[in-house]
């Protein structure tokens, strides 16, 4: 085994593995030896920089909210976080010079979290310089481009605000950008695509708004275990009624048929809950008009006509159907 | 003219912080505290259904997450005439709960600790433990391939950072089993709060997650290793880091400011809302010998705008009425933080604050038994402290949820008042990690009209005001010794133990005029 695991036993990693190939949902597309050999291979650990704009932090305490692979394995072993504001010791001068030299080497991981302010440079500036001058520099020698959470993905909340957030793919038109677009990024997504890109070295397939497939072929409503309710007509109107717990959530503002991820069956949190399963309704928050077109979140409105008039269709499969 | 430096950014907070600082015979005589990103919430909201607020306002901030959907959510109870039933309290309380362990952990050990020791001193440890072997062996392969990112680069350690082998790598040890820690707690909180960061189940009239008993019981499971953590890691370490290494510099008083706070009160402790756990109230300059405490009065809670990017108001404002509209061009404005102020004067909100004005006797233990002034030190200590607090307050109420449930008639929310009421107005308090949190809502024709929030990080991250006193991080900086203007090791120790909170602090434009001037970029 490299030096790369020294000090780690050969069971450990194997587990690691396991929980890699379990997290990126890959087994068909990699065997479980492939992940292995790629990972014992790499002769050293892939530089990471993540950049921070008008975000709110949430994705990167989603990314340490992962318990398999743990947060310090990721940080200490698996990767080299060159430029974190959240994470990283250095401060000011410092932290800007470990990003430019890691820009000079590029080849490294580009994570970004938070959108661009596109209305003037001067809503975000870090180390008295635009986010938007510091993506484009960063952007540049960057071997592959994550876009972690709604904001860098579709711009999300600061779209709709004065400020006009800005995605990572409007910016850099010629790059390839990942998108993960759950609000937060989910843990799961943002350490299975940036273990498939040093696996695979390239992005895994992507839907046209530039998601993995992986994560976001299927609606929440697809996978969602109050489906049948919403076929029989069955809707939740009071939280404190044993009856209707199960029901469906379309009359408390869900969107669920009308967006694309996986929330439904991976949940969140290492699988403790999610929003469907605490009864509150999926918000679309992976979806590119959130948050501004999914308003009002808690009553019908626009989306539910929308997923009203396609049930009328016939458009949304019955659930025995499927 | 002494030397100005600036540390822009100031990392391991929440947010984009740039400090200047003017340096005077080694000392620091000025200081500016600047918030460097803007995003505009308010404008977002207005026009829209005020239930929306809750879930947009968590949006604020990703570190201390769902804080601001809790103060909307009582701001919402409040104009809609809403009566959150005890078992909607009691779970709220939980998933808060939850989110003060993990993020009072997560600044002491993963943002602050390590301005405290000398990591690299590892490498010399000899003992004979295997854990804090596998930790000195994790951290030897780093240096012995070159990559010790993130914990470097970093300031040089200085007199107070910890160099003694065994000491810095039980500190270590403790910092990575920290960080497993963290996740234990925000699983914990998601059983009721259903993910996170970003609940999703505190709505107005009080939660969607209707509980069963072996959740109950799950969760009360996962507090018992937290606690265990709590109660013979964390404060052990706080005390005897702060109590032992740090002393001089927690009797020094490192960082102490204006030494006014500010705390309004949180968490229910009965079903009328009759006993708090935090206590309401006011203390302007503090002797603890003797501590008066004021009566918290939100009418006296006023915003100033004159140091900030935001068109000049002739007076500062009460939230209701404020009416910030951007304004970049302003020469005499060096942030985009506003300045509140509690009857004209600054005031620090936040750990401290709770402990000083519970009057709280460990605290004051360590006033009265070290000679420990306000400060670096007392603030995290105030935390540790405070953290005993909540697990023990989660205990009860995990046992007043478990008595609620199997009642009859067990409710988590108020139903009868889910629909927008034509007209209201109301306001949310709340606590947070970081202090007083105030959310102000005025509704009109079923829609938001006007929508308002103060949070802790614009308590003690605010500029100067009209009167041309500093805010609380720029007070507590003066006189901070700055050997070495290179490495202002100082001057983050300070800022960083308010557990600064830019993104929270920074939310606010006018909805009205949807004031943005435009400009050319690039």
């Amino acid at each position: 085994m490299s030096e790369i695991f020294k000090g780690v036993t050969r069971r450990d990693f194997l587990k690691y593995c396991t929980a890699v190939a379990a997290t990126l949902g890959i087994s068909e597309l990699f065997t479980f030896e492939k992940i292995v050999h790629a990972l014992e291979t790499a002769s050293k650990k892939p530089p990471v920089i993540w950049l921070e704009g008008q975000d709110c932090a949430g994705c990167t305490i989603s990314l340490i909210s992962i318990a398999d692979p743990t947060p310090a394995s990721l940080i200490l072993d698996k990767i080299s976080i060159r430029y974190h504001e959240t994470i990283m010791v250095a401060a000011g001068h410092q932290a800007e010079k470990a990003r430019e030299e890691t820009i000079k080497d590029g080849g490294y991981v580009l994570i970004v979290e938070g959108s661009i302010p596109a209305a003037d440079d001067r809503y975000c500036m870090v180390a008295g310089k635009s986010f938007r001058a510091t993506v484009k520099e960063t952007a540049e020698k960057a071997a592959v481009i994550i876009a972690a959470g709604a904001c860098s993905s579709f711009g999300g909340i600061p779209k709709a605000t004065p400020s006009k957030g800005i995605p990572v793919k409007e910016l850099l038109p010629g790059k390839t950008v990942i998108n993960l677009s759950t609000c937060p990024v989910h843990m799961d997504h943002l350490v299975g695509t940036i273990v498939y890109f040093l696996v695979a070295k390239k992005a895994p397939p992507l839907d046209k708004l530039r998601r993995p497939l992986i994560y976001f072929s299927q609606t929440v409503h697809e996978n969602c275990r109050r489906r049948g309710h919403f076929d029989a007509d069955e809707y939740l109107t009071n939280w404190n009624d044993p009856a209707q717990r199960e029901w469906c959530l379309l009359q408390k503002g869900c969107k669920g048929p009308d967006t694309y991820a996986d929330c439904t069956i991976r949940r969140w949190n290492n699988g403790i809950n999610s929003c469907i399963d605490c009864g509150a309704p999926c918000q679309g928050c992976a979806e590119p008009g959130f948050y501004g077109e999914m308003s009002p979140l808690y009553a019908e409105g626009p989306v539910t006509e929308k997923i009203r008039a396609k049930k009328a269709a016939g458009l949304i499969p019955r659930k025995e159907d499927a | 003219m002494g030397k100005r430096i600036t540390i822009d950014p100031v990392t391991r907070i929440e947010g984009h912080l740039k400090i200047e600082i003017e340096i005077e015979n080694g000392k620091v005589k000025d200081a500016w505290s600047s918030g460097t990103m803007a995003r505009g919430f308010e404008a977002l909201l207005l026009g829209r259904d005020p239930r929306d607020a809750s879930y947009v306002t968590s949006r604020f901030c990703g570190v201390c997450f769902s804080v601001h959907q809790m103060a909307s959510a009582r701001a919402l109870d409040a104009a809609f005439g809403a009566k959150v039933p005890w078992g909607g309290t009691l779970l709220r309380n939980l998933v808060m709960g939850a989110e003060y362990i993990y993020d009072h952990m997560v600044h002491f050990y993963h943002l602050s600790a390590l301005d405290y020791l000398d990591i690299m001193a590892i490498a010399k440890y000899t003992g004979k433990d295997p854990e804090l072997n596998k930790v000195r062996d994790k951290i030897v392969s780093l240096i012995q391939r070159g990559d010790t990112f993130p914990l470097t680069p970093r300031y040089e350690p200085d007199e107070f950072c910890v160099k003694d082998p065994d000491v810095v790598i039980s500190a270590v040890k403790h910092y990575l089993d920290a960080l497993q820690m963290q996740i234990k707690a925000k699983n914990m909180g998601v059983i009721f709060g259903g993910r996170a960061p970003h609940y999703q189940s505190i709505v107005v009239g009080g939660v969607t997650m209707f509980p069963d008993i072996n959740q109950v019981a799950r969760f009360h499971s996962m507090l018992d290793e937290l606690a265990t953590f709590v109660n013979e890691v964390y404060i052990p370490d706080v005390i005897s880091f702060g109590m032992g290494p740090l002393l001089p510099l927690a009797r020094a008083g490192l960082g102490g400011g204006h030494q006014n706070y500010l705390c309004c009160g949180a968490f229910e402790m009965d079903e009328v809302g009759s006993k708090l756990l935090f206590q309401p109230g006011v203390i302007v300059g503090l002797n603890p010998v003797e501590i008066k405490i004021k009566p918290f009065n939100p009418q006296k809670i006023t915003e100033s705008v004159h140091s900030s990017w935001y068109k000049k108001e002739s007076k500062p404002k009460h939230p209701y009425d404020g009416t910030q509209v951007f304004d970049l061009e302003r020469k005499d404005a060096y942030t985009f933080v506003k300045a509140p102020r509690y009857n004209n004067l600054p005031m620090e909100v936040g750990p401290l604050a709770r402990a000083f004005v519970d009057k709280d006797a460990t605290l004051l233990g360590l006033v009265k038994d070290y000679g420990v002034k306000s400060g670096v030190v007392a603030r995290h200590a105030a935390r540790a402290i405070e953290t005993k607090k909540i697990v023990d307050a989660m205990y009860y109420w995990c046992d007043e949820l478990t008595a609620a449930m199997v009642k009859p008639g067990f409710k988590i929310h108020d139903t009868e008042h889910w629909d927008p009421p034509a007209e209201g107005e109301g306001t949310g308090f709340f606590e947070p990690p970081r202090g007083c949190l105030g959310h102000w809502i005025r509704i009109k024709d079923k829609k938001i009209a006007n929508y308002q929030a103060i949070v802790p990080s614009t308590w003690n991250a605010s500029p100067r005001d009209e009167r041309g006193i500093r805010g609380q991080y720029e007070e507590s900086l003066i006189g901070v010794p700055v050997p070495d203007p290179e490495n202002p090791i100082n001057v983050v120790r300070v800022i960083r133990s308010f557990d600064p909170c830019l993104a929270c602090a920074i939310h606010l434009i006018d909805p009205k005029t949807n004031g943005v001037r435009k400009f050319l970029v690039e």
